[in-house]
């Protein structure tokens, strides 16, 4: 191989994630770990227990950490929206995946060579890399806009007919979906959709912590963007 | 003499003081002035029966058997005294061209004013089975329920075959079989859904009592099934539902969780996605519903309850993805692939690392 | 025109007047009926054909078996509860599952509730208005009502002048608002009706009281299945628990729900006894010299067999109702019926709207095709508007079944002429005691008459079995025994990759057979053979017609135009066509 020796180099770091965000990234995270975790036991419940029906409260419990971890999770959602536009250039990429760009194309090519082990070198970026803006946007925007939708439409049905809930979502998701049954298995599907974004979001951020040409895990915790080397970047701002 | 709706009320021990207080507030209700009362009062006491034709189609007849059932008001009462019932195949004593003669005459006399009565639905495929599953008088079914449909005032769309297409229309659904309100040139008389499989028979006397009494369509939700009996799920009014909360399931039919009556969730119960009035209203006079003897509910007054996957099985079965397969095969069957691929591509990436520094090295 | 005989001896002439009904009113279902009439009014020629198709056997492939009674019991809410039955024998009979003793004791309740409750119904609100008038009953006098309705039946409390005269003067107010419902446009004129007016305003009366308690038979399966109709059903056992003496037991089966089952059917014996066989007489009476529509009543007949007396075992020394075929009239040789052997059952479809996929030959239902092919190519009229079908070619969605090459009748009148023919004595007795009371000889049994009167004594033996059943129920949980599911073989997971079996039952209107084929944990096919699929069926290869087509023949019609007498004898069968087509 002649491949040029990689210099290790540091340049001048970038504040990239704003506080807010950080601190939704994190809440984000937890809220859909918990939303998965009860989700997964509301669909297959643990085995009986016995003694009196009063004194437990165990699919009770299940049920409502979820519901309480939904509000966070939706009320998270829309926070984020909100900061898409209120934040810095950073905060509006994941909604806004430069899709009518040729040369942001391009990037999202070269990063899948260089996953594929195609190109010996990714590119640098301050913000995310194309690829992995389009898989977010993809997996996890639309991912939790659904889920939200769907899982408000089911917790409609329990508030009632009378309930915004209801009004909101459960009246035209069920008929649209076919049936309550209908909505429950995508609702279903919609986790395992984001269990998979979770994975590969956790694999890659690790990877790239290490691989990479910039700093990642610590960004999220502390906001800013170190470098391994001196070149350009290619998303200037 | 007509019996007129007055002279029923009267005969249900109804007073004429009541009956005139009656019509004052249908009036209120109705958004009419006092002055209006006479009237109604006057229409109550002269009208006639509504005539009701009950047209059957595909179907099996459960829901005529289960309005027999009704106790309040009995179906004899149903019958002889609060509306027409001019064709019924069911029961009607003329056969042949003398009862559908009938459905002339009373579209001719009653334009407008007669209600349609849907039990079953039409099988409109027009390949193997030419769009002859059901005749009547050696003609489509179909012909005839347009031709009742066009001048109705409304139609009530009996059970799961009227409402949704239920078991004739399950996969493949070999017929064609289509719900009313989704047959072509059905007209536009409003459409009252009334699903179940069958309807509860008190759920069916008193969607037409309603109707009767209060002169007017019941509420619908957006999906054209009453309110009143139709917005809440069993589920939400189950009597095993602190069994649900507290996670106290049957595992097997006649385990010990059975005996006491534990939640039936786990043995596939949809009451849980399921529209209708059984945990509450209950069958036969109140008496039992699925749930109370011990079987989960199947859902038979939801959308296409058939295709939902196996009775006793939580999830519903996903065919797309091959045979056996629910949301959470589907789902684990993917994160398997994924994470093979993930540690495989981890793999990959610690050799071309361990590469890359040796050629730094 | 053309006259030729049958091989099963009936001479059809498609001269004269053909007269069609259709269609067939108070029936289960969709039905037309044709028949040839020559110059005296009497039936030549007759054709009969099911005129609904729904698919059920084509929508049951690749399905769970052990929801298979789900769909099976929509095969029809007259009868229903049958088809689940049948369907959960057959899964248990492919996978050799045994059912506790409570489940079968629990199922034969709900199965005879079925045979007192169908044919109940059945006499009063589909059959009644063709022997009674009720435009008539408003000539009666009201006491000679009351004294005719003690006299034929003494217990019965509800008999004073009064309570006539009140359904009288109902019956009044209907008929003078001009608005006769149900009533309108019936042969009220035709002098074939026969009763005096005080029996037809008993008859109406009983209409209505029937009517009324019609709804309280049922409820033992409301308390057991949860609902009816459609009662749940359960692959191995029955779904509802038994908990007598411990926590929890308000939610199963109790000492509460039990005595009102114990109730129920007590009231429902009285009423048989009380209202509905009096009734049979009374009416039979005026009417016994209508001889007509014993078809192959006295020739071909067939029964499977129903209600195991000890659960899982379907030999015939333990059903109650019996099992055999009599062929060519030979009473005195009952053939023994095996589901099983593929030279017995076969279904035909040269005459009906289905193709196979070689042809003509019979198939036994283990290898049944179910494929649509309507084509009335060959009928007066057009595709969508048929004046006249043509027998010759394709006319019904029926499949034709035989037994081994023979049309069979089945139903009420088959079973009790193979169980007095086998000196069932229970049946012998009641058969015996009727003949006399109507004064006939035993050949009468073989006629319209016949098929409704031992409709009526059977839903007497079933009153009375459900007792017996209630008996055994709490004599088992007394000896400790409250099993109602055994759970074994519940998870497919434990199935073999391959099974066959055959459920079978006597339903409301004769033999009914399920036969299912598994594999992979999947229904790969599923064949009904119903009692209306054998009566209602069309003509064969061979040209035999079937059950309602011979009982229609060289019957008089006093008024074509208004045939009260082919209705009479087919509504003696009590077609369900739902249940023929399927
Ligand atoms: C349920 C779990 C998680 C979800 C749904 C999630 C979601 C997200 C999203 C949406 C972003 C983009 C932030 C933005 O631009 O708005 C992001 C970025 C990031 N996440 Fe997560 N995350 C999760 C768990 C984690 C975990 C466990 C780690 C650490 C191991 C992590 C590391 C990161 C990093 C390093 C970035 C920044 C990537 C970059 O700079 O391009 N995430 N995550
Ligand atoms: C990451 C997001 C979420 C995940 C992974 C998730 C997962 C799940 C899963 C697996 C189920 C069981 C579905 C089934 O019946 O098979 C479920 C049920 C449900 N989810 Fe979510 N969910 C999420 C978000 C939400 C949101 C935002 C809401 C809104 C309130 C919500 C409300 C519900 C409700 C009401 C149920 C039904 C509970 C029941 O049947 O008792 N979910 N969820
Ligand atoms: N034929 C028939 Fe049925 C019956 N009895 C069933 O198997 O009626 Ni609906
Ligand atoms: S809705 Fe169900 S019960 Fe009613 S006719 Fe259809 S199949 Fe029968
Ligand atoms: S038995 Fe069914 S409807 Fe009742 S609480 Fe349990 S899941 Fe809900
Ligand atoms: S199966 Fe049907 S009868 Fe009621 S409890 Fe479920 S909706
Ligand atoms: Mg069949």
């Amino acid at each position: 191989m002649t491949t040029k020796p990689v210099v290790a180099h540091s340049e001048a770091a970038v504040y990239v994630y704003e506080a807010p965000l950080r601190l939704w990234h994190w809440i984000n995270a937890l809220s859909i770990t918990l939303l998965a975790i009860t989700g997964w036991f509301i669909a297959s419940p643990l085995p009986s227990v016995s003694g009196e029906a009063i004194d437990n409260y165990v699919m009770g419990y299940m049920r409502f950490v979820h519901f309480a971890a939904a509000y966070i999770f939706a009320v998270g959602f829309l926070f984020r929206i909100y900061w898409a536009f209120a934040g810095n250039h950073h905060a509006r990429q994941i909604f806004l995946p430069a899709i009518f760009d040729k040369d942001w194309w391009g990037g999202v090519w070269h990063e899948l060579k260089w996953y594929a082990f195609l190109v010996k070198e990714p590119r640098k970026y301050i913000g995310h890399n194309p690829m992995a803006t389009l898989f977010m946007h993809l997996m996890l925007v639309w991912g939790s806009v659904f889920l939200i939708i769907t899982g408000f439409a089911l917790y409609g049905e329990g508030t009632g007919m009378d309930s915004w809930q209801y009004a909101l979502f459960s009246s035209w998701v069920i008929p649209l979906f076919g049936q309550s049954q209908d909505v429950h298995t995508w609702h279903h599907l919609g986790m395992w959709y984001i269990v998979i974004f979770v994975i590969i979001h956790v694999y890659v951020a690790i990877r790239e912590d290490i691989m990479s040409r910039q700093s990642m895990i610590s960004t999220m915790v502390s906001g800013w963007r170190m470098f391994k080397d001196a070149r350009d970047v290619e998303d200037k701002p | 003499m007509i019996e007129t709706f007055y002279d029923v009320m009267r005969r249900q021990g109804i007073t004429r003081r009541s009956f005139l207080k009656y019509c004052s507030l249908t009036a209120a209700a109705m958004g009419l002035g006092p002055a209006f009362a006479p009237k109604i009062a006057h229409a109550m006491e002269t009208k006639p029966r509504i005539p009701v034709l009950w047209l059957h189609g595909l179907e099996c007849t459960c829901c005529s058997e289960s309005f027999i059932r009704s106790a309040h008001p009995l179906a004899k009462d149903v019958i002889l005294s609060m509306i027409s019932l001019d064709y019924d195949t069911l029961i009607m004593a003329a056969a042949g061209h003398q009862a559908e003669s009938i459905i002339d005459e009373i579209i001719e006399k009653y334009k407008g004013n007669y209600i349609l009565a849907c039990e079953g639905n039409p099988g409109l495929d027009e390949g193997k089975t030419g769009g002859m599953s059901c005749i009547v008088g050696g003609k489509p079914y179909t012909e005839q329920l347009r031709r009742v449909a066009k001048d109705a005032k409304a139609i009530i769309s009996w059970g799961s075959c009227a409402s949704w297409g239920c078991v004739q229309a399950a996969r493949p659904n070999p017929t064609g079989a289509t719900p009313i309100h989704k047959v072509p040139d059905i007209g536009d008389a409003p459409i009252i859904k009334v699903p179940g499989c069958p309807p509860i028979a008190e759920v069916m006397t008193g969607v037409v009592t309603y109707m009767l009494t209060f002169d007017r369509l019941p509420s619908l939700d957006r999906q054209g099934r009453p309110l009143m009996f139709y917005s809440q799920r069993i589920h939400d009014k189950c009597y095993r539902r602190s069994h649900f909360d507290a996670g106290q399931f049957v595992e097997k039919f006649d385990d010990e969780g059975a005996r006491k009556g534990y939640c039936l969730y786990k043995m596939g119960c949809k009451g849980p996605t399921t529209y209708n009035a059984c945990s509450t209203i209950r069958w036969n006079g109140g008496l039992s519903f699925p749930i109370q003897a011990g079987h989960p509910c199947i859902g038979c007054s939801e959308d296409g309850f058939w295709d939902k996957g196996g009775f006793y099985d939580r999830l519903t079965s996903i065919d797309q993805f091959g045979i056996e397969s629910n949301a959470d095969d589907v789902g684990l069957a993917a994160v398997a692939a994924v994470g093979v691929g993930v540690a495989a591509h981890a793999a990959a990436s610690a050799v071309k690392r361990a590469q890359q520094k040796g050629d730094q090295e | 025109m053309s006259i030729k005989t049958t091989p099963n001896g009936y001479t059809l002439n498609t001269g004269g007047q053909r007269v069609v009904v259709d269609p067939v009113t108070r029936i289960e279902g969709h039905m037309r009926a044709e028949v040839n009439i020559d110059e005296n009014n009497i039936i030549t020629n007759a054709v009969s054909s099911g005129t609904i198709w729904r698919g059920l056997e084509v929508i049951l492939k690749g399905r769970d078996p052990r929801d298979a009674w789900a769909f099976v019991q929509r095969i029809c809410g007259v009868c229903t509860g049958t088809h689940a039955l049948t369907s959960v024998r057959s899964v248990e009979d492919a996978l050799g599952i045994n059912i506790p003793e409570n489940a079968n004791s629990i199922r034969n309740i709900m199965q005879l509730s079925l045979q007192v409750h169908d044919h109940l119904v059945h006499f009063y609100h589909l059959h009644a208005l063709d022997w009674v008038n009720p435009m008539n009953a408003l000539k009666a006098d009201p006491k000679a009502t009351s004294e005719l309705q003690q006299e034929v039946a003494p217990h019965h409390p509800k008999s004073s002048p009064g309570y006539f005269r009140d359904v009288q003067n109902r019956l009044k107010r209907f008929v003078e608002s001009g608005q006769l419902g149900p009533f309108k446009n019936g042969y009220w004129t035709n002098p074939a009706y026969l009763l005096p007016p005080e029996a037809d305003l008993m008859a109406v009366t009983h209409y209505l009281e029937a009517l009324d308690f019609q709804k309280e038979i049922m409820k033992t399966r409301t308390i057991f299945g949860g609902k009816d109709t459609h009662p749940n059903w359960t692959v191995g056992g029955v779904p509802c628990p038994i908990n007598m003496d411990g926590v929890g037991g308000v939610g199963a089966l109790n000492m509460v729900n039990l005595n009102q089952v114990h109730q129920i059917l007590k009231d429902t014996k009285t009423f048989v006894d009380d209202v509905y066989l009096p009734d049979i007489l009374a009416i039979g009476k005026f009417y016994k010299g209508w001889m007509y529509g014993g078809g192959l009543s006295s020739q071909n007949i067939l029964a499977y067999g129903d209600i195991p007396d000890k659960a899982n075992d379907y030999s015939l020394e333990n059903l109650m109702m019996p099992r055999g075929a009599i062929i060519n009239g030979n009473l005195n040789e009952i053939h023994e019926v095996d589901l099983r052997d593929p030279e017995q059952i076969q279904e035909f479809v040269p005459h009906s709207w289905y193709k196979y996929p070689d042809g003509v030959k019979g198939l036994h239902p283990w290898d049944g095709v179910t494929d649509p092919n309507f084509d009335v190519s060959s009928a007066k009229g057009s595709k969508h508007h048929i004046e006249e079908l043509d027998e010759n070619a394709s006319y019904s969605w029926i499949k034709a079944p035989r037994w081994r090459g023979h049309a069979m009748e089945v139903g009420p009148l088959a079973r009790y002429v193979i169980g007095y023919a086998q000196g069932h004595e229970y049946w012998s007795d009641q058969i015996n005691r009727f003949l006399k009371d109507l004064d006939v000889p035993v050949d009468a049994l073989f006629s319209t008459l016949g098929r409704t009167a031992t409709r009526a004594l059977e839903a007497q033996w079933a009153a009375d079995q459900q007792l017996y059943f209630f008996d055994k129920l709490m004599t088992n949980i007394k000896n400790g025994d409250s099993s109602t599911h055994g759970g074994e073989l519940w998870d497919p997971e434990e199935w073999p990759s391959e099974a066959k079996g055959v459920g079978f039952s006597e339903a409301p209107r004769g033999a009914l057979g399920h036969w299912i084929r598994i594999k992979d944990k999947k229904i790969e096919n599923y064949q009904c053979v119903v009692p209306t699929t054998w009566n209602g069926s069309p003509r064969d290869e061979a040209g035999n017609i079937g059950a309602f087509e011979a009982s229609l023949m060289n019957t008089k019609v006093e008024r074509p135009e208004e045939p009260v007498e082919i209705l009479r004898t087919l509504h003696s069968f009590d077609p369900c066509l739902a249940c023929s087509t399927h």
